[in-house]
């Protein structure tokens, strides 16, 4: 599975770099996603385009993202 | 681990002119003060003339208040995954609200007029009960997961307890409510500016100053501890002022004093550590309001040991102008472009890059005429100069002009771009 790691990059750059990401994808593919907080307005793009998304919180504060294509 | 991300209400993601109206307003009760400066010199002779009073509403209602409701309608949700019931109806209300409000309020304590100030009261009691009751409905849908979801909420309730205690004071001035005004006065300052503004800086600065400025988190146990530490500081002090327990209450301030000095200098320490090779405008626009912000709580510990009237002033003006109108003022440079080109992309439309939206050549020429500004008031203060005064009133009109021209520049590109472009989704663009 791809990694996109956004952590340290100024907004909306980690944003442009997932969707370009989830372009590539095709149906059932996933990627990964590395980012410093919870990304929120992330959640309503992906939603409205029909992306699956699962978050967790890392124990070292890290928030680790998968994104699934529809 | 820990699952996160739970509920949300997306669809109550307010429109941006939620923020956008507030923004766009702010600037012209910071040009107001600044009239206030250069048509009235004298006001800056004690902090309780009626237009010190005036004056210092302008910046901290008119202005400060004014770009924090604003801000909290989109900090919630986008920080704090909240959303605000009818976000933009509620936005709207709100916003006319404080406006009068602080139209009264400012004109009632310049003129020392009781009618005017009893419509400021209700006008300014309407607009925050509104904004604070919907803002704690929206966040009772969400966890307090975030140390920034907690302090927010502490940030909201040290408002509303700020708001509490100014409203008094009005109606104290108004209908002459037999309440001891020399305490209240000092639980409203302290409330308002730590209590209301800091928190609210501080839980905004744990996501965004290492969102934007490119900087390793805040400790964590700062995050965990610092804004629960200052409001029971706070309490616990409030209530030695009321009881007039003097060595108690002067102890608790000290223990405040240092709190906030602890949050300063590990900001500081933060910001330091960011990763840009070249520190953007935005930043230094941050540091300089830190760093101010650290010369006012100076100015304040040696009201301790001197009573000239000059350090009051000093710190006011370091703490409300230097300091959080600074950090401010440097958010909203960052903020705003990113709220144009998060509405943009959220639409389905290809925005433009953030600094298209803003150039960074804005940004520098604000940090110029605000520190050219502070510089020029700070002289006025320490010569008692009337003529310096007029001269800081005139900068900071055109400070505040230059930053409305830019906040509107943003307004108008976001427009554009809607206008010119066929609504299509962002990822078959990429």
């Amino acid at each position: 599975m791809k990694t996109i790691d956004g952590r340290g990059l100024e907004p909306p750059k980690p944003f442009e770099l997932v969707m370009e990401g989830i372009a590539d994808l095709e149906s059932g593919d996933s990627i990964k996603l590395l980012l410093d907080r919870m990304p929120w307005p992330l959640f309503r793009v992906l939603d409205r385009d029909g992306y699956r998304h699962n978050e967790t919180i890392r124990e070292d504060g890290v928030v680790e993202i998968e994104i699934t294509a529809p | 681990m820990m699952p996160a991300g739970a509920a949300l209400g997306y669809d109550a993601t307010p429109p941006i002119s939620a923020p956008l109206r507030y923004f766009l307003t702010a600037p012209f009760f910071g040009m107001l003060a600044g009239l206030l400066l250069l048509i009235s010199p004298d006001v800056l002779v004690s902090r309780w003339t009626p237009g010190a009073l005036a004056l210092t509403h302008l910046a901290t209602l008119g202005f400060m208040v004014m770009v924090m409701v604003g801000a909290l309608f989109q900090i919630l949700p986008v920080v704090c995954g909240a959303a605000i019931p009818m976000a933009g109806r509620i936005a709207l209300a709100v916003h006319l609200l404080l406006v009068g409000g602080t139209v009264a309020l400012a004109t009632g304590l310049y003129k020392m007029s009781p009618p005017i100030l009893t419509v400021a009261a209700a006008l300014l009691g309407m607009a925050l009960s509104v904004f604070l009751l919907s803002a704690m409905i929206g966040l009772s849908k969400v966890g307090s997961g975030t140390g920034s979801q907690r302090d927010v909420r502490l940030a909201l309730i040290g408002l509303g307890v700020a708001a509490l205690l100014g409203l008094s004071l009005a109606l104290t001035r108004a209908q002459g409510l037999p309440l001891p005004m020399f305490s209240m006065l000092q639980l409203h300052l302290g409330w308002a500016l730590l209590g209301g503004a800091g928190l609210l800086l501080a839980a905004t600065s744990w996501i965004v100053v290492p969102m934007f400025q490119i900087t390793p988190s805040y400790p964590r146990a700062m995050i965990r501890f610092w804004a629960l530490s200052c409001t029971g500081a706070l309490t616990l002090w409030s209530i030695s002022v009321l009881l007039e327990w003097k060595i108690l209450s002067l102890i608790l301030l000290g223990l405040i004093v240092a709190l906030t000095a602890l949050f300063l200098f590990t900001t500081l320490v933060v910001i330091g550590k960011t990763r840009r090779s070249h520190p953007d405008a935005s930043y230094r626009l941050f540091r300089l309001g830190i760093w101010s912000l650290i010369a006012g709580l100076v100015c304040l510990l040696s009201t301790l040991v001197s009573d000239a009237p000059m350090l009051r002033i000093l710190a006011g003006v370091l703490i409300i102008y230097g300091g959080f109108v600074s950090v401010i003022e440097a958010m909203l440079y960052k903020i705003v472009p990113f709220l144009a080109w998060l509405h943009l992309t959220q639409s389905g439309i290809k925005a433009p890059n953030v600094r298209q939206l803003q150039p960074e050549d804005g940004t520098r020429k604000q940090l110029r005429i605000h520190t050219v500004a502070l510089v020029i008031l700070l002289m006025a203060v320490l010569l008692g100069n009337d003529w310096l005064t007029r001269l800081a009133g005139a900068a900071i009109v055109i400070e505040f002009g230059w930053l409305f021209f830019n906040m509107h520049g943003v307004l108008s590109a976001y427009r554009k771009t809607r206008t010119d472009s066929p609504a299509r989704r962002y990822s078959s663009a990429a």
